[in-house]
């Protein structure tokens, strides 16, 4: 496995064969999938498919735990949303009322379409991630043909929260060199004293921008002018080229796509009301 | 030899400071020399390299005065890109210059901007990647490398763009010996193969002085002591007043010299010291 500054990636991967292209095109086609679908047990069916191309990945599934936290704060957020600011509706269903808050079914519902709507959106981000190094990313970016500037700002963006990421750690460790030790105190203390890796953070981030403009300029490139306008041989792309299964892979995907649209609006499927598991839930809360 | 650097009466001072970094320079450098310029921290070596790259003015704001001609042309009137085609800057902080997601790439950002097509641009790379001994960490992202593999990167990266003014600005400041070397290796190497003019700020002198054509001492801001190598090392007592210690083989001699045992030129090198050490001993044993 290997650390990038997005992830962990496996070391061997059949994905590696694929063209980083065809990764990008499933992350942002397949994200939008949910958005098409209500009934949460379809948008469940995505993640597991998601998990299984994980799995033949090779991804290493330990790593996703660091995802856990996100997808519980944002459920508890969403949930929290809908039920308990979710307001008062004489026309819902009364489910339970606690501490003076109304909770309604069709509240509750919502947020669990909401939720499942979101999470795998987050998990085909997650799978892109877990499976392309960052070269990946920029070469998928350039193979579209995405301007230059824009890739190397996202690449730029990339390395700046490398370098922070480094720089915290360097400032943590002179801290705890000085004596400094949270382990053991309170929340409200540990913030207080953030403010002390923050100052020099800050200081070494505006050094590291102006070290950064240097070595820019230095090696000939320029963001306006002449120099900005060089047609670039795109190097970077060489190494890659797309197979047949590239291609059937794009078809594929494609095809799911038009697939759900087609039985989304031209059948009615997906929608709430077919939903077996909303129903199974609202017996359940009922 | 043709001289490609011209300064003249150049004085630079950083908007909101009292002093100017550097004052009253005056330097010609001919073309395929092979420069040392040392000098104490603050002393405005890298203000100098700067100067000459056309990073100062360009990125910074502060009041110039006099003229800074690289190939006969002051370096404001070149355009944006095409003096750095000329002059390549390898700066101390290896880290801070890296631009790309993996070795391979970092070599091949420079060459791109210039505009090179991809033969042209395989063809530096293999050359620079054999120079360098850079092919086992092609594939690996620079951020994750040693230091001194990563100095050999930005060194790599700048040499690919083949700058026929090369400056190196402390570049083993934050190595350890053995890397030290291995830098100054691939100088020797280019020294050896290429006409390149090479500008090395260094303030370590055991490998720079055997491949150091001039040396240039700056000191406060100016030109303190500019010679050749051997002449320049000669002035041991002013090197010592302005805090530069020159090699151990220089110094023992220099010591030998104020004690009165020894009255000929400094040797700069080990090998020199040894040889020069056996001539002495031989005159001794005939003496007595």
């Amino acid at each position: 496995m290997n650390k990038t500054l997005l992830g962990y990636v496996p070391n061997e991967s059949p994905i590696y064969a694929v063209h980083p292209f065809v990764k990008l095109y499933f992350m942002l086609i397949v994200s939008l999938f949910p958005m098409f679908v209500s009934a949460p047990e379809w948008n469940i069916a995505l993640m597991l498919v998601i998990i299984l191309f994980m799995w033949i990945s090779k991804v290493n599934m330990e790593t996703l735990k660091i995802y856990i936290p996100v997808a519980v704060s944002m459920g508890t957020i969403i949930f929290i949303s809908y039920t308990v600011l979710g307001g008062t509706h004489p026309e819902f269903e009364l489910l339970a009322r606690f501490a003076g808050i109304n909770f309604y079914w069709e509240r509750i519902r919502d947020a669990l379409v909401v939720y499942f709507r979101i999470l795998p959106m987050i998990f085909t981000m997650v799978f892109f991630l877990n499976t392309s190094r960052e070269r990946d990313v920029i070469v998928a970016m350039r193979s579209i043909k995405m301007p230059f500037v824009v890739t190397y700002v996202f690449a730029m963006a990339l390395r700046a929260a490398g370098m922070v990421l480094e720089d915290f750690q360097i400032v943590r460790q002179a801290e705890k060199a000085r004596g400094y030790d949270p382990a053991g105190k309170s929340l409200p203390y540990k913030i207080r004293q953030y403010v002390m890796y923050m100052v020099p953070l800050f200081a070494l981030s505006l050094r590291r921008s102006e070290d950064f403009t240097n070595a820019l300029v230095a090696r000939g490139y320029a963001f306006t002018g002449d120099a900005a306008r060089v047609k670039r041989a795109d190097y970077i792309l060489t190494h890659y080229s797309y197979k047949y299964f590239d291609y059937i892979f794009i078809a594929l995907i494609s095809l799911s796509f038009i697939a759900l649209l087609v039985l989304r609006y031209g059948f009615g499927y997906f929608v709430m009301a077919d939903s077996w598991l909303l129903r199974l839930l609202h017996g359940w809360l009922s | 030899m043709s001289k490609i650097i011209e300064i003249k009466d150049y004085s630079w001072k950083y908007i909101n400071t009292r002093n100017p970094a550097i004052h009253d320079i005056n330097l010609e450098i001919e073309e395929g020399s092979f420069i040392g310029v040392i000098g104490p921290n603050g002393a405005g070596k890298t203000t100098l390299a700067y100067s000459i790259n056309g990073l100062i003015p360009g990125q910074y704001n502060g009041v110039k005065k006099g003229t800074v001609n690289v190939f006969g042309k002051e370096v404001e009137a070149y355009d944006t890109g095409s003096l750095q085609k000329l002059v390549g800057v390898v700066f101390s902080d290896p880290e801070a210059q890296f631009t790309a997601m993996t070795v391979e790439d970092e070599l091949v950002f420079g060459l791109e901007n210039i505009g090179l097509n991809l033969a042209e641009i395989q063809k530096r790379l293999d050359w620079v990647v054999e120079l360098t001994e850079l092919e086992p960490l092609l594939e690996k992202p620079p951020y994750e490398i040693s230091g001194g593999q990563k100095q050999r990167v930005a060194l790599a990266a700048v040499l690919a763009m083949m700058p026929k003014i090369l400056i190196l600005d402390e570049p083993t400041s934050m190595l350890d010996p053995v890397s030290r070397s291995r830098i100054f290796k691939v100088l020797a190497r280019l020294k050896e193969e290429q006409n390149n003019t090479v500008i090395v700020i260094e303030h370590s002198l055991e490998n720079l002085v055997p491949l150091a054509d001039r040396m240039v001492l700056i000191s406060e801001g100016t030109v303190a002591l500019d010679d050749n190598t051997r002449d320049f090392f000669q002035k041991g007592d002013l090197l010592l007043d302005a805090g530069i210690y020159p090699p151990g083989v220089i110094r023992f001699f220099h010591e030998l010299h104020r004690k009165g045992e020894y009255s000929g030129d400094y040797p700069l090198t080990v090998k020199g010291g040894a040889k020069q050490l056996r001539v002495m001993k031989g005159v001794r044993d005939k003496d007595q």
